[in-house]
């Protein structure tokens, strides 16, 4: 198995079309595929980064942003580290949803999960949310806030490499959100989170 | 949201296939292959030939429509799918009921007229078209439904009713087939039961010795055997049933089937997953079976050669897209459960251990039946794909699921052949059934001496099946011995002797030579 001390699940949400599988796509590949479809159901991949020397494995789930071809929608929370809510600084519609995807939010993940807004596609020039209404969003309730853009490339690393130092730092103090991982791997193994000393991940390497 | 989940969730996948083009075999090239008795230096047996009083026969007894003299129109039975073997048959008869199948097969018993009975002639071991001039039986004209008992589950029909034709009709009530394969589109319900068939849902339905709860075949002699039970328990003298499942229309021609049906599931979802290796493959199906338990339907495990097929033939995409060039392994995954919810949670609890555990290197999960669709035909068009590149050894084995991908590495090693094109397995998993496909532009002696017996004796070694669901037909009748004991040989030529004493139902399959070795 794999050498890695953290294992976080990141799962990005929002309107359909706002770009969230582009910026996976950005962040796993380095790429920005032209004429992405509609994500359908569930993708999901790991990726592996390294944070002060520390290993950190990501679990990245980008869900389909439009209802019809929504599928596990409970399961994407279950267990999420964070959650990224992505809306299109040029769409507003994509912006008035948001209040909408914090109470599936509210209903079905963590009150701990780690949330991060994010206003996508900066590269755009007809800007329709101003960053500070974004901002003030977010400061209402309570998340982090970051603007990005998949095509260019823009602040993409970052939005991840800060999830994954934050959710490092919190495991470290314990402040995770504690699930019922009580689960048994396929060697046997049995872990819960914050049962280890330099752990908070639902899963030992 | 709910009422719209709901919806798709009620079209079963199977439903949504049905789109599916109809498998043709004859539509890629126009190439024939050789003649069987030539190429595999037959002999032909001790029957009549057929003269023109015995096409006056049939001409009386069936009307002219339904006798086939036409060398042209012949061909189309005398070829099988995968054109691996060609017959010289000048006549083809297509009768409409039992009786007619009955009177068919007095006459020729009595006048020592070989039979080769055809049902959707998707077989792939050669078993469904004639070596030599048979007179081929085509069942396709026998396609009524006879009764669908909604209660018990039970659906009775003639023997010609296609697969897909059963399943949609099933799916208004509610039901299912509990068997289901890439050439449901043309293949018989006869020759699913006459050959056993087995396919993509076995791991959770079961075979056909399970489902088939009762039949009626007629015997050489014309005589009707009327097995046609319904009921879920009768254990009363011998199981006669079983003999005419999966013994390929040689010891009579089924009829009639009813078969035991499955509600449709409620809920249908399909992930595929990327993998690594082999043993990563083998990690998930075990973590699949924990985590997904009795919701599981399928387990299909496709290579990077096999799924390329889909690809690159028929320009398919891969949903898959976190690395470029591929993933060594695929996974399809199938659950079938009674509540969404209950099975969200499974299998969300399935993917996130597979992913935590570096089991899976990414994957999709979805129920959208577009999506399903697509996944689906990315692992079902395989068969029909490779076609494309010429001539196919295919090798349908079981064996222990601990050396299951060993064979493809193995003969990776064996045949290092500038004119293969492509060696690579794909198969159901969970049901330790892996198909094997070697393809070359054509046919070459030599080439298929490499292979075989050398697979057959390997698959024997391990204790695995030459003939996982594709049965025996006439290209394996050499190999039988290496999955059957010589005890069972014998009783099954005593069966033989016995079902069909002048031998005259599809000869040179299955048992070939009809003499048991003394």
């Amino acid at each position: 198995m794999e050498d890695y001390k953290f294992l976080f699940k990141v799962v990005l949400v929002g309107n359909a079309g706002v770009g969230k599988t582009c910026l996976v796509r950005r962040f796993t590949q380095g790429l920005f595929p032209p004429g992405q479809g509609a994500t359908i159901g569930v993708d999901f991949m790991i990726k592996t980064v390294e944070v002060e020397n520390e290993k950190v494995k990501l679990q990245i789930w980008d869900t389909a942003g439009q209802e019809r071809f929504r599928s596990i929608t409970q399961s994407y929370y279950r267990s999420a580290h964070a959650l990224i809510l992505v809306y299109d600084i040029s769409c507003q519609p994509t912006f008035d949803c948001l209040p909408d995807w914090l109470r599936e939010i509210e209903e079905y993940a963590s009150n701990k999960v780690l949330r991060i807004l994010v206003g996508n596609k900066i590269d755009r020039e007809d800007r329709e949310i101003p960053t500070h209404v974004g901002e003030d969003f977010a400061q209402r309730h309570g998340m982090y806030f970051l603007e990005t853009s998949a095509k260019e490339a823009e602040n993409v690393e970052r939005l991840f490499m800060e999830i994954a130092a934050e959710l490092m730092e919190q495991a470290r103090s314990k402040e995770l959100p504690r699930y019922e991982t009580n689960t048994t791997s396929i060697n046997g193994k049995t872990t819960s989170i914050g049962d280890t000393s330099n752990c908070g991940c639902s899963r030992l390497s | 949201m709910k009422w719209q989940r709901l919806l798709y969730n009620n079209m079963s996948p199977r439903i949504l296939l049905r789109t599916f083009q109809r498998i043709s075999g004859f539509r890629f090239s126009s190439t024939k292959p050789a003649f069987t008795s030539d190429r595999y230096n037959v002999k032909r047996g001790a029957y009549a030939s057929i003269s023109n009083d015995h096409v006056a026969f049939f001409n009386e007894l069936l009307g002219r429509n339904r006798v086939i003299v036409d060398a042209e129109e012949c061909e189309g039975y005398n070829i099988d799918y995968a054109k691996i073997v060609r017959g010289k048959s000048t006549l083809v008869l297509k009768p409409r009921t039992t009786d007619e199948v009955s009177t068919i097969l007095k006459f020729c018993n009595e006048n020592r007229l070989a039979v080769c009975p055809q049902s959707g002639n998707t077989g792939l071991v050669g078993g469904s078209v004639p070596v030599f001039d048979e007179i081929v039986i085509s069942m396709k004209f026998m396609n009524k439904i006879i009764e669908t008992n909604e209660l018990a589950g039970v659906l009775t029909c003639e023997a010609g009713c296609v697969l897909e034709d059963l399943d949609n009709h099933l799916g208004t009530v509610g039901l299912m087939m509990p068997i289901d394969l890439g050439a449901k589109g043309s293949c018989l319900i006869g020759g699913c039961v006459s050959t056993n068939a087995g396919g993509l849902r076995l791991l959770r339905y079961g075979n056909l010795h399970g489902n088939v709860l009762g039949l009626e075949a007629v015997k050489a002699n014309g005589e009707v055997i009327d097995c046609l039970n319904t009921l879920k328990k009768n254990n009363t003298g011998y199981h006669l049933k079983h003999l005419f499942i999966g013994s390929e229309g040689t010891l009579g021609i089924v009829t009639k089937v009813a078969i035991q049906c499955p509600p449709l599931p409620k809920a249908v979802n399909v992930a595929l997953l990327g993998l690594n290796s082999f043993e990563k493959v083998l990690k998930a199906f075990r973590l699949a079976k924990a985590e997904l338990a009795e919701i599981l339907s399928s387990f299909e495990m496709m290579d990077k050669r096999s799924i390329d097929i889909s690809f690159t033939t028929f320009g398919m995409k891969s949903p898959l897209t976190s690395k470029t060039d591929g993933h060594d392994f695929y996974v399809l995954l199938e659950t079938s459960g009674s509540n969404v919810n209950h099975d969200e949670e499974k299998l969300g609890s399935f993917v996130e251990k597979a992913l935590a555990d570096d089991i899976i290197e990414d994957g999709t999960l979805t129920s959208d039946p577009t999506k399903v669709k697509h996944i689906w035909a990315l692992r079902e068009r395989i068969s029909e794909g490779v076609l494309k590149e010429g001539y196919v050894f295919k090798y349908d084995i079981s064996i222990p699921l601990s050396s299951y991908y060993k064979v493809i590495e193995v003969i990776q090693e064996r045949l290092r052949d500038p004119r293969v094109i492509r060696i690579s397995g794909y198969g159901h998993l969970g049901d330790g059934n892996i198909h094997v496909q070697v393809s070359i532009p054509s046919y070459e002696p030599d080439i298929a001496s490499q292979l075989e017996p050398f697979i057959f004796e390997y698959v024997s070694e391990l204790r695995g099946s030459v003939s996982a669901e594709h049965g025996i037909g006439f290209v394996k009748t050499k190999y039988l011995h290496k999955s059957r004991t010589s005890s069972e040989i014998k009783l099954m030529h005593q069966l033989k002797k016995l079902m069909d004493p002048n031998g005259i139902l599809n000869p040179y399959k299955v048992l070939h030579p009809l003499e048991f070795p003394a």
